[in-house]
């Protein structure tokens, strides 16, 4: 068989009434090798692989299912992961036989079947012999099930209420027999502990203060493993140190409550908050780099102002959108303000830069004056000579009385000392160094 | 539907009869397909004494899809991811590698048997695994130092 037969072939083996068998309570043990590896339960209607294994024909289906890929010819066996063409329905006969003489109980125990009996009988029972399967009720008005067995002989409805004439309770007529036998409130029954006879409707009273019935210490949930007759309790309790503590422990736990009950509180705000948060966050993300790229200046910036405008933000959080758009132009506006200082900044930089640079410069000017007139002054000295020479000449050769006159407060004024020896005669003289004047003297 | 009972069966099979080390429970009684596994860390390896959390994870699929295994507790194991996931890589729960045939008890022996028994060559923390190579000693150390700190 191929495995589109295998699995078209599902239908007539799922029909309605037939008993689960893998929801059976099995009384008897069974060898683990006749364990579909699938279900873990013994094999219900095997099928076999190529590669040898067995498994449940419905186990295998669903195996089928859910490992093939669409419709293709080949699946893995679910064992060994052959791959497997074809799925064989012969199997040894052996095999069923041992399944089938697995012993179980009848399905309907609820109901009060007793029955155990070999698995391949199961059908069958429940199918014919079974006195407890509930079957529907043969009066059509009413809509509750009936146990086969009380089905006949007189096929009337036993479902009507019937007053138990002890303890005046409404029993249904299925449930009667059993009712005035057992469980009727008026019965007496006996104390399984100290063996008094009481009331049935009585017993629960009795055992709450039955004095052989063994209960715990009072102090067993703060420890106290002690555990003896009612009689015995109260020397006990005089003792235990726990019972001593107890007033504590009922403080500390209702302490441990409380503090947890908050707890819980602020946990919960605290998620409501942080849910805020992370909503503001990402429409902050989603629309701040498009309102705030004219205007920023770099990214860690724009963080920087996000993170604050969300903190900001976050304190006063409500999910309006006006609150939302307030703390946006709140912190665009921060963000101009930073950018006017950065530029004052700059500006007082940029003068104080200039300051200083035209101060060097005048420095440096003066210096190069100094420079300059120290070889105007030099060029001057050099000159001199030639200056002399020239004009000493042109006196001897014209003798110009008038020069002298014009000459002669100069002279005398700036040429004292061992020059002067040169006499009234000499050219316009500018004041000399000593030094010079005494090397003019060898010269001239 | 055919999954609860075969869970179920396993689990009781499991808390009747445990495995050595291994200790099972529902993380919540409703639910069967959230288990909560002690393991003891076995006998001569560095996670000796330690009493590790596990979770595992049933999905609906199972038995055809592999149940997922992490540990709740921190380990210091190449084959432990060592986040608060902890999710464990065995290759048997490598979705290509299950086989429905696979039985929860198996696979926790075979976790137990990884602790003992790192796989360095199939790691998902590629820092360990190369210390549990490379440097022995100071691996045990470690993860001797990390089973007192966490699994105590």
């Amino acid at each position: 068989m191929n495995i589109h037969e295998f699995l078209s072939a599902e239908a007539d083996c799922d029909r309605e009434g037939l008993v689960d068998l893998r929801s059976l309570d099995c009384v008897s043990h069974y060898d683990s090798h006749l364990m579909c590896p699938i279900c873990h339960c013994a094999f219900v209607q095997p099928v076999r692989l190529q590669c040898d294994h067995v498994f449940c024909g419905k186990c295998l289906r669903s195996a089928i299912t859910s490992f093939r890929s669409t419709d293709s010819d080949v699946f893995p066996c679910p064992s060994c992961r052959t791959p497997t063409y074809e799925v064989l329905t012969s199997v040894p006969r052996l095999l069923i036989n041992m399944c089938d003489d697995i012993r179980v109980r009848c399905p309907f125990i609820p109901e009060g079947c007793q029955e155990t009996l070999p698995r391949g009988h199961v059908q069958s029972h429940v199918d014919k012999y079974c006195a407890y399967r509930p079957v529907p009720c043969p009066d059509t008005s009413c809509d509750q099930m009936i146990r086969q067995k009380d089905l006949y002989p007189d096929q009337k409805c036993t479902h009507g209420l019937q007053q138990c004439p002890r303890c005046e309770e409404d029993v249904m007529e299925q449930d009667y027999e059993e009712h005035d036998k057992e469980l009727c409130p008026s019965l007496e029954t006996t104390c399984v502990d100290c063996g008094t006879t009481i009331v049935r409707r009585e017993m629960k009273k009795h055992v709450e203060a039955c004095p052989e019935v063994v209960s715990p210490c009072a102090a067993s949930k703060y420890g106290c493993p002690v555990k003896i007759r009612r009689a015995e309790i109260g020397g006990h309790e005089q003792l235990c140190p726990l019972i001593a503590m107890s007033p504590y422990f009922e403080a500390q736990n209702t302490r441990l409550d409380l503090l947890e009950l908050t707890v819980r509180h602020l946990q919960q705000r605290n998620e409501i908050f942080e849910d805020g948060l992370a909503n503001i966050r990402s429409t902050l993300v989603d629309s701040a780099p498009a309102g705030m790229s004219g205007a920023s200046g770099g990214n860690d910036h724009q963080t920087d102002n996000m993170d604050e405008s969300v903190d900001r933000s976050s304190s006063v959080f409500s999910s309006n959108a006006t609150t939302y758009l307030l703390s946006l132009h709140e912190s665009l506006r921060e963000e101009v303000d930073q950018l006017s200082h950065a530029i004052t900044d700059l500006d007082a930089r940029a003068s104080m830069t200039i300051l200083n640079e035209s101060l060097r410069i005048k420095e440096d000017m003066a210096h190069t004056n100094a420079a300059v007139n120290s070889v105007r002054m030099q060029v001057q000295w050099l000159m001199n000579p030639r200056l002399h020479h020239g004009p000493r000449a042109g006196v001897r050769a014209n003798t110009v009385g008038g020069n002298d006159t014009n000459r002669s407060p100069l002279a005398a004024s700036s040429a004292p000392g061992p020059s002067s020896t040169a006499g009234p005669s000499m050219g316009p003289l500018r004041p000399r160094r000593p030094s010079d004047s005494g090397r003019e003297g060898t010269k001239l | 539907m055919g999954s609860q009972k075969r869970i179920a069966k396993e689990l009781g099979e499991l808390v009747q009869s445990p495995p050595d080390g291994i200790t099972v429970e529902l993380a919540d009684e409703s639910n069967l397909y959230d288990w909560k596994v002690h393991m003891e860390g076995p006998e001569g390896s560095p996670f000796e004494k330690g009493r590790f959390l596990i979770k595992l994870t049933l999905p609906t699929g199972y038995p055809f899809k592999p149940p997922s295994v992490s540990f709740a507790t921190k380990i210091y194991h190449p084959n432990v991811t060592n986040d608060d996931k902890g999710s464990m890589c065995l290759g048997m729960l490598r979705p290509d590698e299950w086989k429905p045939s696979s039985k929860i008890s198996a696979v926790l022996e075979f976790a137990r048997q990884l602790l003992a028994e790192p796989m360095p060559d199939d790691a998902v923390e590629g820092r360990i695994a190369e210390q549990y190579k490379n440097d022995r000693k100071r691996y045990e150390e470690i993860a001797r130092d990390w089973t007192r700190k966490h699994a105590t």
